[in-house]
């Protein structure tokens, strides 16, 4: 922790630490300073002048965004010269604002609202000037209304942060707006759609397509979850109305106002709940035909199988299932079914021990990341918040080196790119470390003996030497020469692609006979490696398989989509999505998050544990759910990093972005993400 | 996919084709980009050469010269967009500028806007179909002493009547 400054806010005593804003600091204090435009995490900008507080010895009041906290200082929010400016600004926007609140989505959450509240403005004292700029809704994602902007710059600073640098302002004055290059409408201007404007926008210019008639924002239930849809497993907050789901925004409401990301997926893909492919009651096949069956029927038919079945049922379940459902899965298969046969996806691309061995990190702590393998790009929706995150950190005081054989999107940021093979880099890195005044021991050492260095090794080991905090982000691939980084100094971790890979693995789920691609040894790039022994096999989530493997008499899909695989199955089986299930998750930084059921699960679905349950005692057998202790304590198991592994391990086969578009498959293909695909835009 | 040009793509951007950008003037504009590539903040100077050289600055333009520096090209559109030095529709060969600041507008400047409006079929900020001329009125130009004033390229003259005016942009073609 800093140095801490004290301060009086408003009579009050506050403590903050150096370098504060005056808007965080009140904030502590309980005081809110008025804003437009502010951002925490982000420079203030002072363009709003709705932050301007008196400073005592201080003759012009100063704007709060931008002033750090100093010691004595003695602030006062409200005085009546500073509410009467206040008052001004207000009522300059208003001139320039509809005044539809009656009508206006935003009403209940607009900034500017609250504030024409609170000086009681019902009108502004100006004459209105209206601009008739057309509406830009060519996409299904982001409606972009100029007349609503009060040109408070908040979307065109997270566009820029984030680099997808879509946004601007175009003139100046009372005719600036806020454009695309050359004034295009969205879909032409390469935007991704991922509505962080929507996010930050105070007021209703920018909103989600469909926004219209969803509903009052007051009228709203929120809850706080987490997208499960790739390996960054982003919070998200889920507004429902009426047990359907009405919109999805960034982040969580506590405990920060911080700006946050989600992608086009995670904000739109929600559609898929109540798409055309949703399973909503069990199915058998009957005469090479799948026929709608009871859940009663369905569970004991397949109870009397598995008992049969025995050692001989091999489970493959996807990576993206909540943490309780996977404990649950381990100990049906190995109490009650007993068999060993049971993997998860993630072993697809990563080996457990190294999901394991990943370390917990802060991300937003780090002063030098060091990605190794691996490519998160917002454009080829591979690990898109990563991508941000990435961009956010170096654009506050971060460093950034690329190791990878080939050209990255964040090379063009990286300070250094260390092209060609990853493992010869770090290990000649490695080598160069102690030539920078950092002592390694000599049992790494001994192991990069051999290696060369360039200059440009040189260059990143003096980098890795300097700095305080560095974390490595790897592709699974190289983890375990990557890690010996973190050996010397830091984390590392393995940045894997399904949402809860590292939760999965952590609570059992991973093989321990027969692995995923031996039980389902068929195309999509698997290596076939010779037949497994199972003949029933289960699977549990959207695997993104098509084929019923080879040698499999009996295949149990249980899965919220119709897609791939499910339409080979044997037996079908509803399984409520992570919109409908509450648990927990952990995150690539190794948090363990919670995940809160926004929707009740359709039809007749449930979740995985409570079938496994129910499967369990038509079996004869009791199958206790896990509880938040038990899943908080596997979760929490830290394995310590092995030294000078410098083995080279098989690269998964396909490509991040071909595997994230199978995986997605079914909510890509049932959501207005659909539009995505048919523009071309995926 | 067109979006990541501005990261990922290192090549050469295509230069597109544009009727009033001559092989020459490419040739200008790609020595100003070289010239500027690592210089921060270098963007208004880019645009003013560019400018310079072709005229005024089309929207194929500003998008080679965003992509060329690789900065967005909604940075490069906004700059361009805010600075009234900078124009993105066509100029005339030769820029009038009839100051209407104070002193000259009590002197009589928007008689010479009209005199001028009305031989030349302009509009402030137009120029002629033969862009033989671009009309426009500026605020102060700091020629107080000389009101009412008027700029035709970078010559002021002060003291003008409409007719003055007339006569001197006679030798402007």
């Amino acid at each position: 922790m800093g140095k801490q400054v004290k301060l009086r806010i408003d009579g009050q005593e506050v403590q903050a630490p150096a370098g504060m804003n005056l808007i965080d600091a009140a904030e502590l204090a309980g005081i809110h300073i008025p804003n437009l435009c502010y951002l925490r995490g982000m420079k203030g900008i002072g363009a709003c002048r709705m932050c301007l507080v008196e400073v005592e010895g201080l003759k012009a009041p100063i704007i709060a965004c931008n002033t750090k906290v100093k010691q004595d200082m003695a602030v006062h929010t409200r005085t009546e010269r500073v509410q009467e400016i206040r008052r001004f600004v207000v009522d300059l926007i208003l001139s320039m604002h509809p005044l539809d609140c009656v009508t206006c989505t935003k009403s209940g959450v607009c900034n500017l609202q609250e504030y024409a509240y609170e000086f009681g403005l019902k009108e502004s004292s100006f004459s209105r000037k209206k601009f008739t700029y057309p509406v830009d809704e060519g996409n299904p994602f982001v409606k972009r209304d100029p007349a609503y902007c009060i040109l408070c710059g908040r979307c065109v600073r997270v566009c820029k942060e984030q680099g997808t640098n879509v946004l601007d302002f175009m003139g100046r004055g009372i005719e600036s707006k806020v454009i695309t290059a050359n004034d295009m409408p969205l879909h032409e201007s390469g935007c991704t759609f991922c509505g962080s404007c929507i996010d930050v926008c105070p007021v209703s210019a920018l909103r989600e397509a469909d926004r219209e008639k969803k509903g009052r924002e007051w009228e709203f239930s929120r809850h706080e979850s987490v997208c499960m849809l790739c390996g960054c497993g982003c919070d998200i907050t889920v507004s429902t109305k009426g047990d359907l789901i009405q919109k999805i925004n960034a982040g969580s409401r506590s405990p920060s106002t911080e700006q946050h990301f989600i992608c086009t997926y995670g904000r739109f893909g929600y559609e898929h709940v109540d798409g055309g492919k949703r399973i909503l009651s069990p199915m058998v096949r009957k005469g090479g035909q799948l026929q709608e069956v009871s859940m009663k029927d369905a569970l004991e038919d397949l109870a009397g199988r598995l008992k049969k079945a025995g050692k001989n049922t091999g489970f493959i379940s996807t990576a993206s299932i909540l943490n309780e459902d996977a404990m649950t899965l381990q100990r049906f298969s190995g109490e009650v079914v007993k068999t060993s046969n049971i993997d998860s996806t993630a072993s697809l691309y990563a080996r457990p021990e190294q999901l394991e061995k990943s370390q917990k990190a802060k991300l937003d702590k780090a002063d030098l990341i060091i990605l190794v393998g691996v490519n998160p790009s917002q454009w080829t929706r591979v690990l898109p918040a990563l991508d941000v995150a990435v961009r956010r950190r170096l654009s506050r005081k971060g460093r950034l080196i690329t190791i990878n054989s080939q050209e990255t999107a964040l090379d063009k940021l990286a300070e250094i790119n260390l092209n060609g093979d990853e493992i010869q880099a770090v290990q000649g890195m490695i080598k160069s470390v102690p030539d920078h005044g950092i002592k390694v021991d000599q049992k790494l050492l001994k192991h990069v003996q051999e290696a060369s260095t360039d200059k440009n090794m040189q260059q990143a080991a003096e980098m890795f030497a300097g700095s305080s905090n560095p974390l490595i982000i790897s592709d699974p691939a190289f983890f375990d020469v990557a890690s010996n980084l973190a050996w010397i100094k830091g984390q590392a971790m393995a940045m894997p692609l399904e949402s809860n890979a590292r939760g999965v693995v952590l609570m059992g789920v991973k093989s321990k006979d027969n692995t995923f691609q031996d039980m389902a040894a068929v195309e999509h790039g698997l290596v076939q490696r010779g037949r497994s022994t199972v003949k029933l096999l289960y699977a549990v989530g959207d695997v993104p398989l098509s084929k019923k493997p080879d040698g499999v008499d009996f295949l149990v899909v249980q899965s919220s989509s119709f897609t791939g695989l499910a339409r080979e199955a044997d037996m079908v089986l509803p399984a409520a999505t992570y919109l409908e299930s509450s648990g927990s998750m952990v995150d690539y930084l190794g948090q363990l998050k919670t995940v809160e059921q926004a929707i009740e699960p359709r039809g007749e679905s449930k979740t995985h544990r409570d079938i496994f349950v129910q499967l369990a005692k038509n079996m004869g057998a009791t199958l206790k759910k896990p509880t938040f202790s038990e899943v908080k304590k596997a979760a929490g198991t830290e394995v310590i990093l092995s030294v000078a592994d410098m083995s080279r391990k098989e690269a998964f086969q396909e490509t991040p972005e071909s595997y994230l578009q199978a995986l997605n498959a079914p909510v890509l293909e049932t959501s207005r993400l659909l539009w995505l695909k048919e523009s071309g835009m995926t | 996919m067109q979006q990541n040009i501005f990261h990922t793509d290192n090549s050469d951007y295509f230069r597109p084709a544009h009727r009033d950008i001559t092989p020459g003037m490419w040739q200008g504009i790609d020595r100003v980009i070289q010239e500027c590539l690592d210089v921060p903040g270098a963007v208004t100077q880019v645009l003013r050469r560019c400018q310079d050289l072709v005229g005024y600055l089309p929207v194929e333009l500003l998008d080679y010269i965003a992509h060329s520096l690789n900065i967005p090209a909604s940075e490069v559109f906004g700059v361009a967009s805010f600075y009234s030095l900078f124009s993105m529709k066509p100029r005339g060969r030769n820029i009038i500028r009839v100051c209407t600041g104070t002193a000259c507008h009590v002197r009589g400047a928007d008689l010479i806007m009209r005199r001028l409006k009305q031989t030349y079929h302009l509009e402030d900020g137009s120029t002629t179909p033969d862009r033989r001329f671009t009309l426009e009125s500026v605020r102060c130009m700091g020629a107080c002493g000389l009101a009412p004033a008027m700029n035709i390229n970078q010559t002021a003259h002060g003291h003008i009547t409409p007719d003055q005016a007339l006569k001197l942009l006679q030798e402007y073609y």
